[in-house]
């Protein structure tokens, strides 16, 4: 009895300290990619619901929630209705592992980094099924494009991932962050300048965002795997693109930036100030930060071409990730970074 | 040699940095947009909007049931029926227009013999039916009349021209 | 009954549910979705027996890349069901047969190591806090089984290789874009400025 109470206690500190901020992230992330956009194309994004328009992502979740679910008639029922909480799962599951301060995570697992790669993996069920489920042209090739474009990029993000490994000795997402204390120098993405590109832009990829959104694509195949979603079932989709986005920002603010290291902390003239403490601010400021360049990179780049993608993951990527692997680990063996653990 | 600096330039990705610097500085520039309800760009007096029909300064309407402006429309908007006045003149019984059709050419306000039919420069309009597209004689007129001092406004700025 | 046992059990059910379905069900993205769930027990199960090395590889690389292109594959492929169906009778006595080998070899194993009983198999010691797997699995392949760890990766790279020789054709004729020459495209190729007097307008 104390065991199931403890196990519903758990649940309601997950909801109430991962899941609902994260739920909160998204909508104003929703709302924050409408005003950071239309600020870079000299326009002024939502401003009628509330001041600012600061209230316009309830005003879009509420629109969403109360519009009708359509299922398409020939569309396979079940598969159409499982495929946005496929989509959803992984984007929240990883957060089970991602440590946002100093011991603040629900599973401090050993094999972290492989369990990260191994959910984020699972995302890509979402869009194929929404796909092939939908009944309809379109859908199925957001589905093809994506399938194809998500399984190529995971190698180089695993790839990537693997010169953080080595120079951290871990797969622990703990250790790995410990490992670069030092200050902002001693973070990974010096050493690792390539690999961090990589991943990031990976990132983009995997999250099937712009410019590598072919699986949207609304001027080629109008929506892409989401075409026939609806109400409450596209805005879980939504939610779970945003979910990813958001997770892919921790994770590189985690592998590359310290996660919630202080920049300045080896940095002995700033004196005392919260400035060289290591916080759980520290990590949200980064995060901020690579969720911003998400929003950034949309607005700057144009759609790649389907081919180029497929040649830019595989035929650039990988190479430079599998050299730099070489390099990260003659780094470690002359002394140069200090390893980890 | 020109190779080897494009090839470093696109692993650098300069041209991508480039960009993402256009972006950034567009960003704190000022907005252009117009608040739209509120603030309105100013229009031009040839801006054809909404057809009307006007009337003569004594309350006469203009229209004399001559047909050249349904004969001239391109987009078949327009539909005229005539009769006899009980003081002997000829005047329309019907006189629609199909908003739906209706292009806003302006050969209609071109083809009237006695500036009757004119294009204002109304044009932020809707309909809550789509019945409600045709716009009939009463409705034409009531529109004549209410914008009466812009289009004859509009049409003195721009008489020197014609 | 401890909560291991009941997640063990949890897992076992779902996952022989799931693979009983892998066979039974019609549509072929369906069973591949079966096969997902079988994979991702068995992964839970492993976790479950303290090799979360394993069990997360399993997802990593079954559930994340392999399956995925199962259901590329399945999807591109209209496979028509009824003709799936046709040969089951005729080739049922096969498949009871080559099944019934397997199960004879597998008992004969057994038999042999003398390990025909539950109690044969010891309930494995759990280890410590801070034990890891992975750490013990890279140890192992990089120092005891280092020769054969190092010849499965060349016979790997055979396969690709070969894979890629087989699958490569050079066909004549054929138009294609070269990509390289595309994203080498500069302004200066392609564009030219003009300074051209403009029509109609007197200068000053």
């Amino acid at each position: 009895m104390d065991a199931i109470l403890e196990f519903i206690w758990l649940l309601i500190r997950i909801g109430l300290f991962t899941l609902l901020p994260l739920i909160l992230m998204v909508a104003y992330y929703t709302y924050a990619e409408r005003k950071v956009i239309g600020a870079m194309q000299s326009r002024i994004g939502p401003n009628r619901v509330g001041p600012l328009g600061l209230f316009q992502p309830f005003a879009d979740v509420i629109k969403l929630l109360l519009k009708e679910i359509i299922l398409p008639k020939e569309a396979n029922r079940y598969l159409f209705l499982i495929a946005p909480i496929l989509a959803i799962a992984p984007a929240f599951g990883v957060w089970a592992v991602v440590p946002v301060g100093d011991g603040l995570v629900w599973a401090d697992l050993n094999a972290g980094v492989l369990y990260v790669l191994a959910l984020s993996s699972m995302g890509v069920y979402g869009i194929i099924l929404a796909g092939w489920a939908s009944n309809s042209k379109y859908a199925l090739l957001g589905a093809m494009r994506s399938a194809a474009q998500v399984v190529s990029y995971e190698i180089a993000l695993g790839f990537s991932l693997l010169g953080v490994m080595i120079l951290a000795g871990s797969l622990n997402l703990q250790a790995i962050v410990n490992a670069q204390s030092g200050g902002m120098l001693d973070w990974y993405w010096l050493p690792l300048l390539p690999m961090f590109l990589i991943f990031f832009i990976s990132a983009l990829a995997e999250t099937n965002r712009a410019p590598f959104d072919m699986a949207e694509g609304e001027s080629e195949i109008v929506a892409g795997f989401h075409v026939d979603y609806a109400g409450a079932s596209f805005a879980v989709f939504f939610l779970a693109e945003y979910a990813n986005m958001i997770l892919m920002s921790a994770l590189t603010a985690i592998f590359f930036f310290g996660g919630w290291l202080s920049p300045f902390e080896g940095w002995a003239f700033l004196g005392d100030s919260w400035l060289r403490d290591s916080s759980i601010f520290w990590f949200l400021a980064k995060l901020v930060f690579f969720m911003f360049n998400f929003l950034w990179i949309r607005a700057t780049f144009p759609r790649y071409r389907y081919d180029q993608v497929m040649r830019l993951g595989w035929k650039v990527f990988i190479p430079i990730t599998m050299v730099w692997m070489l390099v990260a680990a003659l780094f470690v063996f002359n002394g140069i970074v200090v390893r980890g653990a | 040699m020109n190779k080897i600096i494009r090839y470093f330039k696109s692993l650098l990705m300069i041209e991508l940095f480039q960009g993402l610097s256009v972006t950034i500085k567009h960003m704190f520039k000022p907005k252009v947009t117009v608040f739209y309800p509120e603030e309105k760009i100013p229009k031009s007096n040839r801006f054809r909007g909404i057809p009307a029909l006007r009337r003569y300064t004594n309350g006469e309407e203009r229209c004399i049931g001559c047909k050249l402006c349904e004969a001239v429309c391109p987009a078949l908007a327009i539909s005229i029926d005539s009769e006899m006045r009980s003081d002997g003149s000829r005047r329309t019984t019907l006189y629609e227009i199909d908003l739906f059709k209706c292009i806003f050419c302006g050969f209609c306000e071109e083809s009237c013999p006695v500036d009757s039919i004119v294009l204002t420069d109304f044009a932020d309009y809707h309909m809550e039916d789509p019945k409600e597209s045709v716009l009939n004689k009463q409705q034409l007129l009531a529109l004549g009349d209410r914008f009466e001092q812009s289009i004859s406004k509009n049409r003195q700025q721009d008489a020197a021209y014609r | 009954m401890t909560i291991q046992e009941i997640f063990f059990y949890l897992f076992s059910i779902i996952m022989l549910a799931a693979a009983t379905m892998v066979i039974s069900v019609r549509n072929p993205v369906y069973a591949i979705l079966y096969l997902i769930l079988t994979f991702f027990s068995a992964a839970a199960l492993w976790i479950l027996l303290e090799a979360e090395f394993l069990g997360i590889i399993l997802v990593l690389v079954y559930v994340g890349a392999v399956m995925v292109l199962f259901l590329f594959v399945v999807m591109m492929l209209n496979i028509n069901q009824s003709r799936v169906s046709e040969g089951f009778v005729k080739n049922l006595p096969l498949g009871i047969g080559v099944a019934l080998v397997m199960l004879a070899e597998v008992l004969m194993v057994l038999w042999y190591k003398n390990q025909t009983g539950v109690d044969n198999f010891p309930i494995p010691v759990p280890h410590e806090q801070g034990y890891s797997n992975t750490a013990e699995i890279g140890e192992r392949m990089f120092t005891a089984y280092l020769w054969p760890f190092e010849i499965a990766g060349v016979v790997l790279l055979v396969a690709i290789v070969a894979a890629v020789a087989l699958s490569m054709r050079h066909r004549e004729g054929v138009k294609t874009q070269s990509v390289p020459q595309q994203i080498s495209a500069e302004k200066r190729d392609r564009l030219e400025l003009i300074d051209m007097p403009v029509e109609g307008v007197k200068k000053n």
